[in-house]
């Protein structure tokens, strides 16, 4: 009788219900286990937000924002070319990612929304900045950022701005430049050569194409099927060598060396001419090259 | 059984004999089905089948108690959660019920208040008050339910609703004005 009676309250169908389905405590290590899967997580994604960074820094860096005025018709255009979406995307999933984690270990209800959000982005940008400065963040945009379908590296983007003669721009790899005269020979990204006519070439121009190596030539837009270009600026580009590489980039110094001293048929020199003066950004690129890049 | 015996030391007996859990049961099964009530669970039954149902699932996890938090809390936020899958499942959150007792709320409430000169005389019939409960959102009739009715400090509160202290200030905070708003005039805060 008394059983029954105990077996009526809520503590009696409780204890009933415990020992007919044998119900037992789950053991501590589960739960101390899914604790440190969380925080696990938490920090997984914020370190994968903080690669992310340090591939943006890399692609911030590199991007010449300086040359906008020759590659984009206004800054807003260039900076929706050149923003690192991807990566700004990445980082702003795994820094929720990594919040959500946190908020499922034992006490990080407690934490409010800002202090989680806020530690994990400075976490996640501390620890990109040391990213970036160990060189991961070329690593990164090279490894990860040529993958995804919908993605190309902006380096590689920015290649692409400089193949365009019609539009007066072109990138590539000096070839030959015999000092005294004003022509020279490029071979573009893409592996074509060009006759680059440099008779309006400031000497700081020619300095710099002396010099060799990968450059960018702003000139008079010329047709795709012309292979002589009309150069106005010539400035160095100082850019992650990897990207060429990738392209079988860049020709190696002692080519260079070569080709210089067999360019016996490069174009003399061109009667100097105004033609550059009407390219639309020129006062802005004249300025450039008068404060060096 | 000494009667003085915390419920942490309990939790500690009941993970070496489960007969041991009937004292918390018995401790908790009344202020929980009082909270249940007040949280809407009308009838009885129900709130005999969440209590159970929390009951056991606070069994299962009795290893992941914390014991750096009140047992009371971590009870009542399974109760709380046991509540709302109850509400969940049966598509429909009914407004407070109240007893008379629970009419002391404003004085409670009058306490919180730094402007007492403002403070109406309060006779509010019990139906009027449940209306204007019904009239607040449901996460705002829960924080003024803990608060006012459970007694619980800011603290307990966030352990139960598992938020920050400061999200249940400003619940709180949100909660009486939406309350003073929904009260008849003369009544008002």
């Amino acid at each position: 009788m008394i059983m029954e009676q105990k077996k009526e309250t809520v503590a009696g169908r409780v204890l009933a219900r415990i020992t007919n389905e044998h119900l037992v405590p789950r053991p501590r290590w589960e739960f101390i286990w899914k604790n440190y899967f969380f925080w696990t997580l938490g920090a997984l994604a914020v370190a994968i937000g903080a690669l992310a960074f340090s591939a943006m820094l890399f692609e911030i860096e590199n991007i010449d924002w300086r040359l906008s005025v020759a590659t984009h018709t206004s800054l807003w255009s260039f900076f929706l070319d050149a923003a690192p979406i991807l990566w700004v995307s990445v980082l702003a999933l795994f820094i929720l990612v990594g919040y959500g984690n946190i908020r499922r270990t034992k006490h990080g209800y407690r934490y409010p929304l800002a202090v989680i959000a806020l530690g994990a982005v400075l976490t996640s940008f501390t620890l990109g900045g040391a990213f970036y400065a160990a060189g991961f963040g070329g690593e990164i945009e090279e490894a990860i950022g040529d993958h995804p379908p919908f993605y190309r590296p902006i380096l590689l983007e920015e290649r692409s701005w400089w193949l365009a003669p019609q539009k007066g721009l072109l990138a590539g790899q000096i070839l030959s430049f015999v000092p005294g005269t004003t022509s020279f020979v490029l071979r573009d990204l893409n592996g074509r050569i060009w006759n680059i006519e440099g008779d309006e070439l400031h000497s700081a121009d020619r300095a710099i194409a002396a010099q060799g190596g990968i450059v960018r030539v702003v000139g008079t837009p010329t047709t795709a099927t012309n292979s002589v270009f009309h150069a106005c600026f010539v400035f160095p580009w100082r850019t992650y060598n990897a990207f060429f590489s990738l392209e079988g980039f860049p020709v190696s110094s002692s080519t260079f060396m070569l080709v210089s001293s067999s360019s016996s048929e490069r174009n003399g020199a061109v009667a100097r001419n105004d033609s550059c003066k009407g390219i639309r950004p020129y006062e802005k690129l004249r300025a450039i090259d008068e404060a060096g890049l | 059984m000494p009667p003085e015996m915390s419920d942490e030391e309990i939790v500690r007996r009941t993970l070496l004999n489960k007969d041991e859990f009937a004292l918390l049961i018995e401790r908790y099964e009344a202020k929980l089905s009082r909270y249940l009530e007040r949280l809407g669970v009308g009838i009885r039954e129900d709130r005999e089948d969440i209590l159970q149902n929390a009951f056991i699932k606070a069994y299962k996890n009795l290893n992941s108690f914390d014991p750096t938090l009140a047992f009371s809390s971590w009870m009542y936020r399974i109760a709380h959660n046991e509540a709302m899958s109850f509400f969940r499942s049966k598509r429909a959150r009914p407004s407070i019920v109240l007893d008379d007792e629970d009419r002391d709320f404003f004085a409670e409430m009058r306490d919180e208040n730094s402007d007492t000169s403002e403070i109406a005389e309060l006779r509010l019939s019990r139906e009027e008050l449940e209306k204007a409960f019904s009239k607040i959102a449901p996460l705002q009739r829960d924080v003024l339910t803990l608060r006012f009715f459970e007694d619980r400090s800011y603290a307990e509160m966030s352990d139960i609703l598992e938020v920050p202290i400061g999200t249940v200030s400003t619940l709180l905070h949100r909660a009486k004005r939406a309350l003073r708003a929904a009260l008849p005039k003369p009544f008002e805060l």
